[in-house]
């Protein structure tokens, strides 16, 4: 539609950008503020009230040094990708498989499919599901990060739609030809839902790597599998630089922690902030995906 | 090949439904061998844990199991509703979510129908962009943020003790502002990714009407209130259901990690003090009991929104 440039649309204009610049700036700030504090020196960076827009003091990498030869991070770091790794493969294997199977024209295609719709509309909840989890042996067992939770009955439907978009005539000439529902599923419908597989792939994978609740209640006593996000939380929520610090007791201890406490918040999120411009248009579509009603 | 698939779907489900069991397993068991998995799991980790409800009736002993341990019929909801923090916690959890939802969805409205007035295409998907970005970060880094610029001298409690001089402390040990911080940080995360679903819905806006509007010489307001806002209604009113549906279900997780004793007055609600009370003091029958009353009122809310929608405003979700 051409518009035509009234003044009254002129000031509209320079209002509205001027905003979303505005909720840009407040999006990016605080992320950027703490960038910045990670490389200033930490005793300027006492002394300055507000955000930062560039670095203070003299530029130190001093505290990714510390961060970065310590061994709970990388512990940390480790069982993160390791949790990361295995649960979204196996979640986006058996998303796959659901959404397929569900798909099909089976006499149970209707209560397989409510029987999944209504564990998204009612749960356990917290402690029934702590205790069945503990039964299974899964306290203390990195299982436990892995195995609950990868498979969301959300997906599994956009899988299935995703799936049913596809026409019938594929299977059923693979069917003449003799082919049975895992081949089909794999050579013939698998490439032609690629998009979709990588949108759960991304929810899955965000999900693993910001993910604490679950390891905080299993993992409570074996910190040798804790990921980084419960090392974070010590270190950023509870306070407790000791494990940092006791290297660096030379040093003015109140000032290191300020220092590694940004270097920690930095490295945690790199990662994700590194893969969520190409992520997030999967998110988009995922999002979208999921407003379709049946 | 869309078209075919149409025409050609009546005709099929017609013919299967004809089939018999026989038939149906000797076609398609390759098809319920690939269920199997998502079945068991299911039934272990989705359906298991409900019938694992039966503890909230329960004195549960995890040493005796479900079947071994003590009925006490409705003992635990008692214990809840008669305990002196119920009101509180139940105010808190009502509070902290409607001002989450309420403002929550206006600011994305609002948001989605000012960037829709933005015709530079290139400065749209980069201001959409980046407001999905704070989505992206882990709660605990959300919490450590949170707790360091609230700080006695963190940069928020800097910038409130000198434009409203308010007093210097920790922002998170005094009850009084922790509503907002909660809010606030909330809107920060969630503002970009919560548009997606409003701003692809206005896919659905007509543009000849737009135009002929504009030519009868309606406003933008008008056009806006009249044509663009009515176009996405049946997304504001399903997002709407399906929010009032989670309304006790407040996000334990941010809470979990930046409230202390100091603020349970303001920050204690339903989803922590089952946390609490559950894997803390393990009192697990009282805290299945708070949980599954949790569950009945959010299914309870779920269908009454969803049958006054449906009523209201001719949308619902099921």
């Amino acid at each position: 539609m051409i518009e035509k440039l009234t003044p009254s649309r002129v000031v509209f204009n320079i209002i509205n950008y001027s905003l979303m610049i505005l909720l840009c700036i407040v999006c990016v700030a605080p992320v950027w503020h703490i960038l910045m504090a990670s490389f200033s020196d930490p005793r300027t960076m006492m002394a300055t009230p507000g955000l930062l827009s560039w670095i203070v003091g003299k530029p130190t990498t001093e505290g990714y040094r510390i961060v970065l030869s310590n061994p709970s991070i990388i512990t940390g770091y480790r069982n993160t990708l390791i949790y990361v790794t295995s649960a979204t493969l196996l979640g986006a294997i058996l998303t796959t498989m659901g959404g397929f199977a569900l798909s099909r024209n089976t006499k149970l295609k209707k209560p397989l499919t409510i029987m999944l719709i209504f564990t998204m509309m009612f749960s356990g909840g917290l402690i029934p599901s702590y205790i069945v989890n503990m039964n299974l042996g899964l306290l203390g067992n990195p299982l436990a990060l892995i195995i609950p939770g990868c498979i969301n009955g959300f997906y599994i439907i956009i899988m299935k739609n995703s799936f049913e978009q596809i026409s019938p005539s594929f299977e059923e000439s693979a069917r003449l030809d003799g082919a049975g529902p895992l081949t089909i599923l794999l050579w013939i419908h698998l490439p032609l839902v690629k998009a979709t597989v990588a949108v759960i792939v991304m929810f899955l994978v965000v999900q693993n790597w910001n993910s604490w609740f679950p390891a905080s209640i299993y993992l409570t006593r074996r910190r040798d599998l804790w990921p980084l996000q419960l090392f974070m939380r010590e270190i950023l929520v509870q306070n407790d630089t000791k494990m940092i610090s006791a290297a660096e007791a030379a040093s003015s201890v109140s000032l290191v922690n300020n220092l590694v406490k940004h270097c920690v918040t930095i490295v945690g999120t790199l990662p994700i902030l590194c893969v969520y411009p190409f992520a997030q248009k999967y998110f988009v579509k995922g999002v979208t995906l999921g407003g379709v009603k049946e | 090949m869309s078209k075919a698939t149409t025409q050609k779907l009546p005709q099929e489900q017609k013919k299967r439904s004809g089939t018999s069991w026989k038939r149906d397993i000797r076609y398609n068991w390759g098809v319920y061998l690939i269920y199997l998995p998502v079945f068991v799991y299911l039934i272990i980790f989705n359906y298991l844990p409900m019938f694992g409800i039966v503890m909230a009736f329960q004195n549960f002993k995890p040493t005796r199991g479900f079947l071994g341990s003590e009925w006490v019929g409705f003992a635990n909801f008692i214990e809840f509703f008669s305990r002196g923090e119920f009101p509180q916690i139940l105010r808190n959890t009502l509070i902290i979510s409607v001002l989450g939802l309420s403002v929550g969805m206006v600011s994305a409205i609002l948001f989605t129908l000012l960037l829709n007035e933005i015709k530079f295409t290139g400065f749209k998907k980069g201001v959409q962009t980046i407001s999905y970005m704070p989505y992206f970060i882990s709660a605990v880094v959300i919490a450590g943020m949170i707790i360091d610029f609230t700080s006695s001298n963190g940069i928020v409690t800097n910038f409130l003790v000198s434009v409203f001089g308010i007093k210097r402390e920790s922002l998170l040990t005094n009850p009084s502002y922790f509503w907002w911080i909660n809010l606030f940080s909330g809107l920060w995360q969630g503002l970009g990714y919560s548009s997606i679903i409003y701003i692809s819905a206005l896919g659905n806006v007509s543009q000849e009407l737009l135009e002929a509007a504009a030519i009868d010489g309606a406003n933008r307001l008008q056009r806006t209130w009249n044509i663009t806002l009515p176009a996405i209604r049946p997304t504001i009113a399903t997002m709407l259901i399906l929010n009032i549906g989670s309304l006790l279900n407040v996000g334990s997780d941010k809470i979990l990690l930046i409230y202390n004793p100091t603020i349970y007055s303001t920050a204690d609600v339903i989803s922590t003090h089952v946390a609490r009370m559950g894997l803390e003091r393990m009192q697990y029958g009282y805290s299945a009991a708070v949980g599954l009353f949790n569950s009945v009122v959010g299914t309870i809310l779920l269908i009454g929104s969803n049958y006054l929608s449906r009523k209201l405003a001719d949308t619902s979700i099921f």
